[in-house]
């Protein structure tokens, strides 16, 4: 039948068509040219009603499967052109990436602060609490409970700046364990950071510095429970390859006394030039006891009954040690150059 | 304390390499601080005789020498002119290795070859002197090493002493120390009781200053011959441990002191009137000391005189009349003891330390004196000729004696935390002078009287502990049973130095000490402060009482430096006096100085309180200066100003109310108080551009803020609220109000409508100018509306409507077209 076989022209040619189209606009004119109103196809399948009831059957099936199909393919074809016409537009849009983002502003926490959170989470980890006192201090507080009665000849080396009569600025966090222990029945394990002055000024020493001091009280704590925790901590400060001695010390209100040392974390031990140590393959970084029986008197608990220790440390020296800072003045000065650093 | 080796070993045996010494020592005594090299390091020095002495040929400066060597003659090069022939000189042979590191080779100088060198004291290591070759006396023997006399090749240890421990001030505590580390015995010098001598007894002794002397010695030594030097031997050692030869009797005394921990005074009995007297200075009594300063002194200073004035500054410093000279033949030595505190306070006073008064102020021990004297008395007579009195004057009248401490094993491994066998400790305390006893299974120790820090049982387990060896205690960790963490108000700090920092700030500390100028540019009294009595300078006499000042000066620092700009913040306590009520200023002191409250007990926590006088308040600081941080090539800058620091104090304190403030160091239209609810919590602005100048920042914006703790909450405990899925509606309403209008008061107004579907206001901009009439802005704001069910627009514009009109009724304002 001559319809039919015009149909099949018409399809092949619209087949073609589509295949040749190199746009979408191309397509949509092809689309208008053999699907639109006016198309051989759509006029075709208007006139079926005009045929035999046989012939409109077999016409009608005919057209209706070649629009499908010319459909079909318009389809496909569009999809394929888009997606080209797509990524030829995003080439367009491309950027340098090598600028740099927009910058999320960074700020920077001091570095004695940083050791001071380290640390302080360590202890908070173990159970301890983080105690708090005031930075003027009474004469009584500062000294004489904790062993240092007026007169004592430890009290020159403490280079205290002085206030109204009988107030200091605190020479050392100390005398928070003692209103601690005042204020609680054992046991007590708190850390206390803070700042403390020494009328002092050099490069190894500022009128204010920070110092953590630890207190522990409880039944049967022994040195080596003093030892324990210390390493402990810090291997988490500084690493865990960390090996750790303790030396005899002197401290007012601990006996007996240790200074702690720390195996190096530069040069561990082995190299005799190393900055950090100088050869001698320790950093001398705490100092502790048990707690002195006086003290532990002087706040009502009874020392038959409990021990304790007590430690300390310079947060400000940890810092320059952890970070290679050779100068302590550069902490208090605000200098962005250096605050910018951490 | 400085040690020298050569003299340690003659008083302890041990067979340990300096370092392997230092090591010892700091593990189980005290802190080494250093190790010092004196003469050669190594090699050997001959005692030579110079046969020939003359010009060098080549060489204006250079002489040459034959010398002897003891069966061989060699040539040698000298740059001092002093030998001669006949002289005896130490002669350092070539391959030795200088103190300096060098080696000494054969050398040729200018042409000539020289063997070895003669030596310097400096070289060899026994004074400073280094104006001449050492000529060496007739005793010395040609050709034996110099070494055989004294020594040439010194190591010195530097032992931090700690202060407890006056007993380690001395080579012989420091051999009993050593010895009782090695478990091995010390020796100490044998000394003779006097004959012959002049008596002491032609002269008297009074003590009237009994409570500041516990003892007092004294002995005659007589037939002394004037003008002499002490031995090389007894110099290599006083020079070695840091001290500077002065002549004979003098160098014998602080030999001994050395030796004993226990300073030594002597006198040339010739200028002593009648005898001593030890006694407290007159009031305004006046001294001329060695050092040739005149002092004033008082009744708090003891003095010791003879019948007619002051001789000595008791255990501080001697004056220049009875002191032992090159004529001196008749001595008379004092051997004492002092009131520590006293000593201590006198040479505070004075601003006087000297080797003895460091001593005398740890309190040393009396029953020392009467060793210190034997032998010291001798040697003088030894070194110096002269004969030693038979008779001591002696003051003494409350003999200290040993006393007895118990030690329990038990208690010893509790507080150690390692396993102590009883003899082991017994034997440990031995040594270190002690005598122990065994009482039913526990110890009960003696304790000798130099060892004055020993008096309790912790102490006699720190010497067990440290001798048995603190790397023997293990780590372990206590079970704690309660649990730990960071307080409520801990966290919030945490967290807020935390948000400044993430939105782009410098944390930075600073001193919380400030001048005058910091008072004055606050507009505060000095009575609003809290004064610092001995300041380390003007620049800090004050405690801050803001933390202004410290940041602005930090700016100012870093502007110096070409930063264009910078924001810093600083978390701490400000200070303010708040003295004590009337009348309980007395009840005070006795709180500050001796702990005493009146009333004690749980209710005594207020009252301490106010018997402190000073409040510290925490609070934060943040100064925003300059260009805080330039533009990008996408993003503009972000610069000082008001708002800028408003929108940190926003996003630290909720419910942050603002109110216009003046404040003398702010500017007067842009700044104001933070309020939370009716209390004031700090306070925001720009500074004023005067103060700004004061802190070399003019040219600057400078905008800050400082606020109570307390009243920051960066991140509110949050509570779920329900929301509805109806789409929200938005809509714009630009109204035109008169300049004056606070724009803040504006929202609280609508906010005071309580609206039922008013979700969100947002101010998108605030006009002045041609457009609006003058003396007008024109404010757009954008609300979002939002309700349970879809919103109409009928009823979002009536809410609309009801809003506009509130803002007409109370701010005159006209909604702009």
């Amino acid at each position: 039948m001559a319809v039919i076989q015009r149909i099949e022209e018409l399809k092949s040619g619209a087949l073609s068509a589509v295949a040749a189209a190199g746009s979408t606009a191309a397509l949509e004119d092809v689309r208008v040219r053999f699907l639109g109103r006016s198309a051989e196809i759509t006029e075709i399948k208007k006139s079926i009603g005009s045929l035999s009831p046989e012939d409109r059957k077999e016409v009608g099936r005919a057209a209706n499967l070649a629009s499908r199909e010319i459909e079909e393919a318009l389809r496909a074809r569009t999809n394929e052109l888009a997606a080209g016409e797509r990524e030829a537009r995003l080439r367009t849009e491309a950027v340098d990436v090598t600028l740099p983002g927009v910058p999320f502003p960074k700020g920077h926490l001091h570095p004695s602060m940083r050791v001071i959170d380290d640390v302080v989470d360590f202890f908070v980890g173990l159970g301890y609490r983080v105690a708090e006192g005031p930075e003027v201090e009474t004469d009584y507080y500062n000294f004489t409970a904790l062993n240092i009665p007026p007169e004592h000849p430890a009290r020159s080396e403490h280079d205290t700046f002085f206030l109204d009569e009988g107030l200091v600025l605190r020479t050392h966090t100390s005398p928070v364990q003692i209103r601690t222990m005042l204020a609680q029945e054992p046991p007590v394990y708190v850390v206390c950071p803070g700042r403390t002055y020494r009328r002092d000024s050099d490069p190894t020493h500022t009128p204010m510095f920070h110092q953590i001091e630890g207190l522990a009280v409880d039944r049967g704590l022994t040195l080596g429970h003093l030892k324990g925790t210390l390493a402990a901590m810090a291997r988490h400060v500084f690493g865990e390859e960390l090996k750790v001695r303790l030396r005899p010390g002197y401290f007012q209100f601990t006996e007996p006394s240790v200074e702690m040392d720390l195996s190096c974390f530069v040069c561990g031990g082995n190299d005799p030039n190393c900055t950090l140590c100088k050869g001698a393959g320790w950093l001398e970084m705490l100092g502790a006891g048990m707690v002195d029986p006086a003290v532990l008197e002087e706040v009502g608990y009874d020392p038959e009954e409990y021990t304790g220790f007590a430690f300390g440390m310079g947060p400000d020296r940890m810092a320059m040690v952890k970070y290679g800072i050779p100068d302590l003045r550069l902490f208090f000065e605000g200098d962005l150059r250096f605050l910018r650093q951490f | 304390m400085r040690v020298p080796l050569s003299w340690l070993r003659e008083y302890v045996d041990f067979d340990l390499s300096a370092d392997e010494l230092v090591e010892l020592i700091s593990l189980r005594v005290q802190e080494v601080d250093g190790v010092s090299r004196l003469g050669i390091r190594e090699g050997e020095v001959v005692v030579g005789e110079v046969r020939e002495f003359g010009p060098h040929p080549n060489a204006d400066r250079l002489f040459v020498a034959r010398v002897d060597l003891g069966g061989r003659e060699v040539q040698i090069v000298a740059g001092a002119p002093n030998p001669y022939p006949g002289a005896k000189v130490p002669v350092v042979l070539p391959g030795s290795v200088m103190a300096d590191g060098t080696k000494l080779g054969k050398a040729k100088l200018r042409g000539l070859e020289s063997y070895g060198m003669m030596m310097s004291e400096r070289e060899l290591g026994i004074s400073s002197d280094h104006g001449g070759i050492l000529l060496l006396d007739d005793s010395f023997e040609v050709g034996r090493p110099v070494a055989d006399y004294f020594p040439v090749s010194e190591t010195v240890l530097e032992i931090d002493v700690f202060p407890n421990r006056p007993d380690l001030w001395g080579m012989i505590g420091v051999s009993r120390e050593l010895a009782a580390v090695l478990g091995t015995d010390h020796r100490i010098p044998e000394t003779s009781p006097g004959s012959g001598g002049e008596p002491t007894g032609a002269y008297g002794l009074r003590v009237e200053a009994e409570d500041l002397c516990p003892r007092y010695d004294l002995r005659r030594v007589s037939g002394v011959a004037p003008g002499s030097r002490a031995p090389l031997w007894m110099r290599q050692r006083l020079y070695a441990s840091g001290m500077r030869p002065i002549n004979a009797v003098v160098d014998a005394t602080n030999y001994v002191m050395l030796e004993t921990g226990q300073p030594i005074h002597a006198f040339d009995a010739e200028k002593v009137r009648e005898g001593i007297v030890v006694r407290r200075a007159r009031e305004g009594e006046r001294i001329t000391l060695l050092d040739g300063s005149t002092r004033a002194l008082d009744e708090e200073v003891l003095l010791i005189a003879d019948e007619e004035k002051g001789l000595v500054i008791a255990g501080v410093m001697g004056a220049e009349d009875a002191e032992v000279g090159d004529e001196t033949t008749d001595v008379l030595v004092e051997v004492a003891t002092f009131d520590g505190t006293n000593i201590m306070q006198t040479s505070q006073r004075l601003g006087l330390r000297t080797d003895a008064s460091g001593r005398f102020e740890r309190g040393l021990d009396p029953n020392m004196v009467g060793y210190a004297m034997d032998r010291v008395t001798a040697l003088i007579a030894s070194v110096c000729g002269g004969l030693v009195a038979e008779d001591t004057l002696s003051h003494y009248p409350e003999p200290v004696r040993p006393w007895r401490v118990p030690l329990r094993v038990e208690r010893a491994e509790l507080l150690l935390g390692i396993p102590v066998d009883s003899e082991e400790a017994a034997a440990r305390l031995t040594r270190l002078g002690l005598s122990i006893e065994k009482e039913n299974g526990r110890l009960s120790t003696t304790v000798p009287t130099f060892r004055r820090d020993l008096r309790r049982e912790a102490d006699l387990i720190e010497e067990v502990g440290r001798l048995m060896g603190l790397e023997k205690v293990p780590e372990m960790l206590p079970e704690i049973s309660q649990p730990g963490g960071l307080t409520p108000s801990q966290q919030r700090l945490r967290r807020l130095r935390h948000v400044l920092a993430d939105v782009g700030f410098a944390e930075a500390l600073t001193y919380p000490f400030g001048p005058d100028r910091w008072l004055e540019v606050l507009g505060a009294g000095e009575d609003s402060a809290v004064r610092v009595q001995n300041p380390l300078s003007a620049e800090g006499k004050y405690l801050r009482t803001s933390i202004l000042p410290g940041l602005l000066d930090a700016v100012a620092r870093n502007r110096s430096f070409g930063a264009r700009g910078a924001g810093l913040f600083e978390v701490g306590n400000t200070f303010e006096p708040h003295p004590p009520p009337e009348g309980v200023r007395g009840a005070a002191i006795r709180f500050r100085i001796a702990g005493e409250t009146d009333r004690p007990g749980p209710d005594a926590g207020p009252d301490e309180y106010s018997l402190m006088g000073v409040r510290e308040i925490p609070r934060v600081g943040l100064v925003l200066a300059g260009t805080v941080r330039p533009a990008g090539w996408n993003t503009p800058s972000f610069r000082a100003g008001f708002f800028e620091a408003k929108g940190i104090v926003e996003r630290l304190v909720p419910g942050a109310r603002f109110e216009p403030s003046e404040r003398p160091f702010l500017h007067p239209g842009r700044s104001a108080v933070v309020r939370v609810g009716e209390a004031e919590v700090g306070w925001v602005g720009e500074l004023h551009p005067e103060v700004a100048g004061r802190f070399e920042l003019d040219g600057w914006p400078v905008a800050a803020f400082e606020l109570n703790l307390g009243a920051c909450e960066p991140d509110p405990e949050p509570r779920f609220e329900p929301f509805v899925n109806v789409p929200a509606v938005n809509r714009d309403l630009a109204v035109v109000v008169s300049s004056q209008v606070p724009i803040g008061d504006m929202l609280d107004t609508i906010e005071g409508l309580g609206s039922p579907i008013l979700a969100e206001i947002r101010i998108f901009d605030v006009y002045e100018g041609p457009q609006v009439p003058e003396g007008h802005k024109s404010v757009a704001l954008s609300f979002t509306f939002q309700a349970q069910e879809t919103l109409t627009d009928e009823g979002v514009d009536a809410e609309i409507g009801r809003i506009a009109a509130r803002l007409g009724e109370e701010f005159g304002a006209t909604v702009r077209s």
